[in-house]
């Protein structure tokens, strides 16, 4: 390989590439097809069968709820006309100023706070340590990563069990049980939740950052072996900048998975919990627009869902991509 | 000649032929204490982990519920299989578990296929609709499937008329977009030289493709297929939803619905939902156990030396 | 780097490929439901729905069996649906889709308005002996399960009246009488499961679900207040009727129950009764397959303030339906069908498969052999002449969602004010019931 490819990598995104020993100065004008499908439209070729995917399985149900949103809907049998006046911002109105539905936003927050972080640095410091050539590797990879694996709807009940009043846990702690205990105690249960979910979520997570290992070059941390680094030294310099995708990765689903919490709220407290201290977006969503009838506004409350969560992940983006290149 | 890396934060230069200090020695007391405490952490989270699962374990297969203190270390004389025979008595486990079998292998079948292809034009090829593209990726990771759950229950069963199959059950899952975002960033982590050299060899990019990029993704294409393989493994309400026949319901659905009629016949019924769940839950365990062997460090430079 | 000249091969294979997704995209527009003109007499083959309980199973086949063995060219096929949070999820998806079968034998009366404002639902008044039927089979219970409009979108079928069973094992240890507990008033039944609870005979006395769903009110709330108020409905004629003496004695009288630790308030996997967690249970006929081996159980009428007699106590019915739906092409067979299944011999079949209760009229001397040999469901045989049925009324679920949030927080959670909160729901409530 030449010098002059090595030492200035080729950014992926920069359309201009200096080209190592060049088809010869190409200053002429681009031409149609690259004008019109980009520089290598086989791209197209070969993202065609997802593109089509998303746009039959998912444009046409995210529109339609966008398009209920702005009306007065609901589900009717087919061939039954019913008129579906619109209404402009009125469901998002109500939506916005309904204070069970602002409660259940502040429930995610809480979530989010308590889970993300946790889940971030769990995952990683597991990784790195499961990812060395240690006794009984195997076990630990299988003991983190059997909650994942396992229904929500099984390990739950295991769960209620576990936390009950009377529960193996407060066995344990004796008198320093909560009193209301902690499913039905309204300042425990998110949290309760969070910890659920972050043991739970743990293992995907963890396969993410081990995957991400496997492409930290050895070379690296031997490099900085013998500049002397010890080994939180070199985890700070070697390990968390070589994951930096992974960790962008995992703070993107890990965010989108708690702003969508449906199924924990729904199993672990009930639909709501202890005067609906656990409610979610989602759980709202489900209880108007399918138990009650009402899709226009739980379609209000998606959408709003949606961007909130679209400006969360734009922000982590900006955040994590914005010291490369 | 070694490549340096194109990593961020490290940018020595320096190449491997620097002699190693003596000092060595002198730091295998600290490492060795420093891995005791590592493996005692990981032991002690590791317990706390697979408590809850070792509980459910346990409790499926007790003959009568015992729910104390005592119940987590049981008596022989209170196990027994019951639970299990019970499960296959009332379900047809093995034709649940073929309809689970194929629902996750058409996912599977489809996100290993295509999702590649797409992770990979998005991260390597330059195309009209690629931002597009990658803003339509993230909106569908973003929102949540009770807001789309109707329209989409009404396009599958009504307009393409897919109720009752495995085509229909298949579909919403076909191509998992996290899958994706991994095959995208896992390429985008790839070393550039490999593809450049390809490139300045004259290749087309389905030779690239086929050449450079798909044998070396196998890591990758490790992890997609553990985290693509629990979503359809595990998933109740769209199955629910969109298949009446017995026949054709995966296990999540077959459980669920025996949960939901157990309490009658059983002398343990809660024995038997974790009987259940124990039941869907060894095929990904295994699978995973399986492949874990296999994330071991490939080594990358290797390919882009001399 | 790359040349510049890209393969002409790829334009032609891309252009293909996305030529080809647009005229799969445009074949599958979404075609409408046909003419339903016809399907009032028509016959032929349909297919119905039942629940997925053991018991309802055994019913439902031999029924089936029995009108395909007489009617060849009209056949039925029958499949399950599970009972559970999301049955009616799964009907509403279908009904919108088109998808649903001609009968569902598991219609709750609480989502009815609801399918009915979808289009779902047929009107079985609509059929020339449709309302005489209906009324002549359910007698005067049938007026509560009429539409607004005053006709019938639902058959009513068969109905739990939910009573309360006590353990009597559990009872004698605690030094209660297990042949007659005291249980008739409000005082009464505090006092026994006070007594059931400090003498550590069970952890509670009782204990019906404390978790938000909907319809959980249906089994604490509703039985006392139906029959506190001599068969009032939580709602009428677009009025919330709860928010009077009766009601809110019925809230007071559980807020001291959970006030006091006699009933928990934390979900419970599993049956409490069957479990003896609990000494009595607040359930219709249908667990008594449930509890049969389990417990040696008594039954008893719910309390009422001042106490009554058993003939004047009114209670929940916990009713299921069956309701006939909009994508039924040959509905002459499905009325057929229908009115076959609820035959006296039908009737009686569900009650000796199932034990529970037809939505007939006159039960105990109908199918007096039948209660003379099984004496434990004359009971509610009785009792399922008073039976109240949740209103019909537009938005029927948030109507009953609205009253549970109020209910646990001020009752099973003594978060705020009984009194305060039953004004808000009922406030909500009148709001909700009136739109149209």
């Amino acid at each position: 390989m030449t010098t002059s490819a090595t030492r200035s990598p080729v950014p992926r995104d920069h359309p201009a590439a200096p080209a190592a020993g060049g088809a010869g100065g190409g200053r002429h004008r681009t031409p149609l097809t690259t004008r019109l499908f980009g520089r290598q439209p086989i791209g197209m070729l070969l993202a065609t069968p997802y593109a089509v995917f998303i746009a039959v399985i998912f444009a046409y149900p995210i529109g339609f709820a966008v398009y209920m949103s702005f009306t007065d809907y609901y589900f009717t049998a087919p061939g039954v006309t019913v008129p579906h006046p619109f209404v402009g911002f009125d469901n998002y109105k109500t939506v916005l100023t309904d204070p069970a539905v602002l409660a259940s936003f502040g429930h995610v927050g809480i979530f989010l706070i308590l889970n993300v972080p946790l889940t971030v640095a769990l995952s990683l410091g597991l990784a790195v340590a499961l990812n060395r050539a240690i006794h009984f590797r195997t076990f630990f990879r299988a003991a983190y990563y059997v909650p994942y694996v396992t229904a929500s709807v099984a390990v739950v009940a295991v769960w209620l069990v576990l936390f009950k009043s009377d529960g193996l846990v407060n066995q344990v702690l004796g008198p320093l049980a909560p009193d209301p205990s902690w499913l039905v105690n309204s300042v425990w249960a998110m949290p309760m939740i969070a910890l659920f979910v972050t043991w739970k979520q743990l293992g995907f997570f963890i396969l993410l950052y081990l995957a991400a290992l496997q492409n930290v070059p050895k070379e690296l941390y031997e490099s900085a072996s013998v500049d002397g680094a010890g080994a939180w030294r070199s985890f700070r310099s070697v390990t968390v900048p070589g994951v930096r995708q992974a960790t962008a990765l995992v703070l993107l689903l890990a965010i989108v998975t708690g702003a969508n919490l449906f199924t924990e709220p729904y199993l672990l407290t009930g639909g709501g919990g202890p005067d609906g201290a656990s409610t979610t977006p989602v759980l709202l969503m489900y209880q108007q627009g399918i138990q009650q009838g009402k899709p226009s506004t739980a379609s209000a409350i998606g959408v709003v869902l949606v961007i909130l969560v679209l400006i969360v992940a734009l922000v982590n983006r900006r955040l994590t991509e914005r010291s490369e290149r | 000649m070694t490549a340096p890396r194109t990593q961020e934060g490290l940018g020595s230069e320096q190449d491997a032929d620097r002699p190693v200090p003596v000092v060595v020695a002198a730091v295998g007391q600290g490492q060795r204490w420093r891995r005791f405490l590592v493996m005692g952490a990981l032991f002690t989270g590791a317990v706390v982990f697979l408590f809850p699962f070792y509980y459910m374990v346990v409790a499926s297969l007790q003959l009568s519920p015992n729910l104390s203190l005592g119940g987590a270390f049981p008596r022989p004389g209170n196990l027994s299989l019951d639970n299990y025979i019970q499960i296959n008595a009332s379900l047809n486990l093995w034709q649940s578990l073929l309809n689970s079998g194929i629902f996750t292998g058409g996912v599977l079948l489809g996100t290993v296929v295509f999702g590649v292809l797409g992770g990979y034009a998005l991260a390597m090829l330059h195309f009209r609709g690629r931002g597009v593209l990658f803003s339509a990726m993230l909106l569908v990771l973003v929102v949540p499937f009770q807001l789309s759950m109707i329209p989409l229950y009404v396009l599958i069963a009504r307009d393409y008329g897919l109720g009752d199959t495995y085509l229909g059950m298949i579909l919403p899952f076909a191509i998992n977009s996290t899958a994706v975002f991994i095959f995208r960033q896992y390429f985008l982590q790839l070393p550039s030289e490999l593809f450049d050299a390809a490139r300045i060899d004259g290749a087309g990019e389905l030779r690239t493709l086929w050449s450079i990029a798909l044998p070396l993704v196998r890591p990758a294409m490790l992890t997609a297929v553990l985290l693509t393989f629990i979503g359809p493994w595990n998933e109740f309400l769209w199955p629910f939803l969109i298949t009446k026949q017995q026949a054709k319901q995966p296990l999540a659905v077959s459980l669920a619905n025996y949960i939901s009629t157990v309490q009658a016949s059983t002398a343990n019924p809660y024995g038997s939902i974790l009987a259940g769940a124990v039941v869907l839950a060894v095929p990904a365990v295994g699978l995973f156990l399986l492949f874990q062997r296999h994330f071991v460090s490939t080594d990358l430079g290797s390919g882009v030396k001399g | 780097m790359r040349p510049s000249r890209p393969s002409r091969r790829c334009h032609g294979a891309v252009a293909a490929v996305l030529a080809g997704a647009m005229v799969v995209l445009t074949a599958c527009g979404g075609s409408g439901g046909g003419s339903a003109t016809d399907a009032a007499t028509a016959h032929g083959p349909i297919k119905i729905w039942y629940s997925n309980n053991e018991q309802e199973i055994a019913w439902g086949k031999q029924v089936v069996d029995a009108w395909n063995t007489a009617h060849p060219t009209e056949q039925v096929t029958a499949e399950q649906i599970p009972t559970g949070k999301s049955s009616e999820d799964v009907i509403g998806a279908a009904i919108t889709a088109g998808t649903e079968p001609c009968l569902i034998y598991n219609t709750s009366p609480a989502a009815v308005p609801g399918f009915q404002k979808q289009g779902g639902l047929i009107d079985l008044s609509s059929f020339a002996d449709g309302t005489s039927y209906i009324e002549t089979r359910t007698g005067d219970l049938a007026k509560q399960y009429a539409s607004t409009d005053g006709h019938y979108y639902q058959m009513p079928w068969k109905s739990n009246p939910v009573m309360i069973f006590y353990n009597k094992d559990v009872l004698a240890k605690a030094g209660v009488d297990p042949a007659n507990p005291p249980l008739a008033t409000y005082e009464e039944f505090q006092a026994t499961a006070k007594k059931i609870v400090d003498s550590g005979a069970a952890q509670y006395a009782i204990y019906p679900a404390p978790s938000s769903e909907f319809y959980q009110s249906w089994f604490d709330f509703y039985p006392l207040f139906a029959a506190a108020t001599g068969g009032k409905q939580l709602v009428a004629d677009g009025k919330s009727q709860f928010n009077t003496p009766e009601g809110l004695a019925v809230a007071d009288f559980w807020k001291q129950i959970y006030a006091q630790k006699l009933a928990g308030n934390e979900t419970y996997t599993g049956d409490s009764f069957a479990d003896g967690k609990a000494a009595m249970a607040i359930v219709g006929p249908w667990a008594i397959s449930v509890y049969k081996d389990k417990v040696n159980w008594g039954v008893a009428p719910v309390p009422t303030a001042d106490g009554m007699t058993a003939d004047q106590i009114h209670t929940f019915s916990d009713a299921k339906n069956v309701g006939m739906y909009a994508s039924c092409t040959n509905q002459g067979t499905a009325w057929d069908f229908l009115k076959f299944s609820t035959s006296q011999e039908q009737d009686g079949q569900l009650l000796t498969l199932t034990g529970q209760m037809p939505l007939r009229t006159d039960l105990p001397t109908t199918y007096a052999d039948y209660f003379a040999a099984n004496p434990d469901y004359k009971l509610f045989a009785d009792q399922a002449a008073r039976t109240v049925e949740v209103p019909n009324t537009a938005n029927s679920v948030e109507i009953w969602q609205t009253f549970r949030d109020a209910w646990t927080s001020a009752v099973i959670f003594g978060k705020s004010d009984a009194q305060q909160a039953m004004t808000d729901a009922a406030t909500k409530i009148d709001q909700l019931a009136s739109q149209s």
